[in-house]
C-alpha cells in the first residue's frame, strides 16, 4: 500500500468519527466548573495512604519528643538528640515527597512534548534522589535509648566496645546506602529492593523514558 | 476575553477541535473506560491552560501540544491510575453512531496495530505524519528540529511500508 493511501485511510476512518462524535455538554461545563477535582485533590487520593501512614508516624515521634522536652533531665539527652534528628529527617523527607508530588501533578503541559515529558520525568526521579535521604536516620536509631545515667559508666567494657560498633555499622551503612542510591545504580537489584515495588519500578521506567527522549531529540 | 466569555469561548473551541481530542486519546488509550477518563484530564488540563494560551501558535498546534503531553503522561501512569476508582460518570465525547469501516477494516486495523506498537514519542510523530501536519508544526509540537522530524518520519515510513508488504504477500 502507498504511504497516501495510510494517510488517506486515516482520514475517512477519523472524518467519519468528528461527524459523529457529540460534545456532553453537563459534562463539560462540570469539569470547567468547580466541580472539576483539582491536581491535587486527585494526587492526595492517589498516595492518601502512604502520607496518611507518614504524618501518623510523625505525630508519634513529635508527641514523645515533645514529652520528652517538657519533662527535660539530662538523662533523656541522647533520647532528645537521636529522635530530634530522625524527626527531622523525616519531616524534610514528607516535605520534599509532598512538595515533587505537587509538582508533578501541577505541571502546565502547554509546551513542546520532548520538552514536557522531559520536565516531569526529571521531577519524578528527584523524588527518588529525595528519598534517599531517609537512609541517614538509621544510626539515630541505634543511640536514642542510651542515657547519661548508665552510660557509659555503669555498662561492661564488651557493652561499650558492641555500641561503639553497631552505630559506627550503622553510620557507614547509612552513608554507603546515601552514597550508592544514585540514579546510576537504579537498575541494580538491590536498589530496586531499596525503594521498594511500584514505586522502585516507576522510578526505573522514568529512567528509561529519559534516556528514550534524549535519544529522540538527537538527528541522526 | 471576559471571566464571563471565557466558558462559552472555551466550550466553541474544543466544539471544533473535538477530533483531535479523540484521536490523541485513541491512540494512547484503548481502554473504553481509561480513554473516558483520559478525555476529561485532556480537557480539564485544557481548559487550566486556556487563561496562558499563547497566541503565537495554533489552537491546534496548542491542543496537540497538551493533548499529547496529558496522553503520554496517562499512558505512563495507566497502571497506578487503574488502582483508584473512576471518578465520571460518563464521558464528554461520544460516537453517536459508529462509522461503518467494513470496507477497510483489515488495513485500518493493521495501522492501528502498527501505531500501538510504536514507542510514544514515535506514535505522537506518526499521528501529526497522518493528520498532514506540516513539519514545522510538528517539530514545534514535539520540540524537534523539522530536519529531525523528516528523518524520523522517513524512518516510520519505511518500517510502515515493509511490515505491510509483509503482511500482503
Amino acid at each position: 500500500m502507498e504511504e497516501t493511501n495510510f494517510v488517506l485511510l486515516w482520514k475517512e476512518h477519523y472524518e467519519k468519527i468528528d461527524q459523529t462524535l457529540a460534545i456532553n455538554q453537563r459534562l463539560l461545563k462540570e469539569t470547567i466548573s468547580k466541580k472539576a477535582e483539582s491536581a491535587l485533590q486527585s494526587l492526595l487520593r492517589l498516595k492518601a495512604r502512604g502520607i496518611v501512614v507518614a504524618v501518623i508516624y510523625l505525630i508519634l515521634l513529635g508527641i514523645v519528643l515533645f514529652y520528652a522536652i517538657s519533662h527535660y533531665s539530662s538523662a533523656a539527652n541522647y533520647f532528645i538528640v537521636s529522635m530530634g534528628i530522625i524527626f527531622l529527617i523525616n519531616v524534610k523527607a514528607l516535605y520534599d515527597y509532598i512538595k515533587h508530588l505537587v509538582w508533578v501533578n501541577n505541571i502546565d503541559y502547554d509546551g513542546s512534548v520532548t520538552e514536557i515529558q522531559q520536565k516531569l520525568t526529571k521531577l519524578q526521579l528527584s523524588i527518588f534522589k529525595h528519598s534517599r535521604m531517609m537512609v541517614l536516620q538509621f544510626p539515630f536509631w541505634t543511640t536514642f535509648y542510651l542515657s547519661d545515667k548508665w552510660f557509659p559508666q555503669t555498662v561492661s567494657w564488651e557493652y561499650i566496645i558492641f555500641q561503639i560498633l553497631m552505630t559506627a555499622s550503622f553510620t557507614f551503612l547509612a552513608y554507603w546506602l546515601y552514597k550508592s542510591q544514585t540514579l546510576a545504580n537504579a537498575n541494580k537489584k538491590w536498589v530496586k529492593i531499596l525503594i521498594g515495588g511500584s514505586g522502585g519500578n516507576a522510578v526505573i521506567s522514568a529512567l528509561h523514558f529519559y534516556k528514550e527522549i534524549e535519544a529522540f531529540k538527537q538527528t541522526s | 476575553m471576559t471571566l464571563r466569555d471565557k466558558p462559552g469561548l472555551f466550550s466553541a473551541l474544543i466544539q471544533s477541535h473535538k477530533g483531535i481530542i479523540y484521536k490523541a486519546a485513541n491512540t494512547y488509550c484503548k481502554d473504553a473506560d481509561d480513554r473516558k477518563d483520559l478525555i476529561q484530564e485532556i480537557i480539564f488540563q485544557l481548559w487550566k491552560s486556556f487563561d496562558n494560551y499563547n497566541a503565537a501558535f495554533k489552537h491546534s498546534t496548542w491542543i496537540y501540544r497538551i493533548a499529547l503531553n496529558v496522553a503520554i503522561s496517562f499512558y505512563r501512569k495507566e497502571k497506578r491510575r487503574k488502582e483508584i476508582s473512576h471518578p465520571w460518570p460518563g464521558s464528554i465525547l461520544n460516537l453517536v453512531d459508529s462509522p461503518d469501516n467494513k470496507e477497510t477494516e483489515g488495513q485500518l486495523l493493521f495501522l492501528q496495530q502498527f501505531i500501538a506498537e510504536l514507542k510514544e514519542l514515535d506514535k505522537a510523530l506518526m499521528l501529526l505524519y497522518l493528520e498532514e501536519k506540516s513539519h514545522k508544526e510538528i517539530a514545534e509540537i514535539i520540540g524537534i528540529t523539522e530536519t529531525n522530524v523528516s528523518t524520523k518520519i522517513g524512518r516510520i515510513k519505511a518500517i510502515l511500508k515493509q511490515k505491510f508488504s509483509q503482511v500482503t504477500i
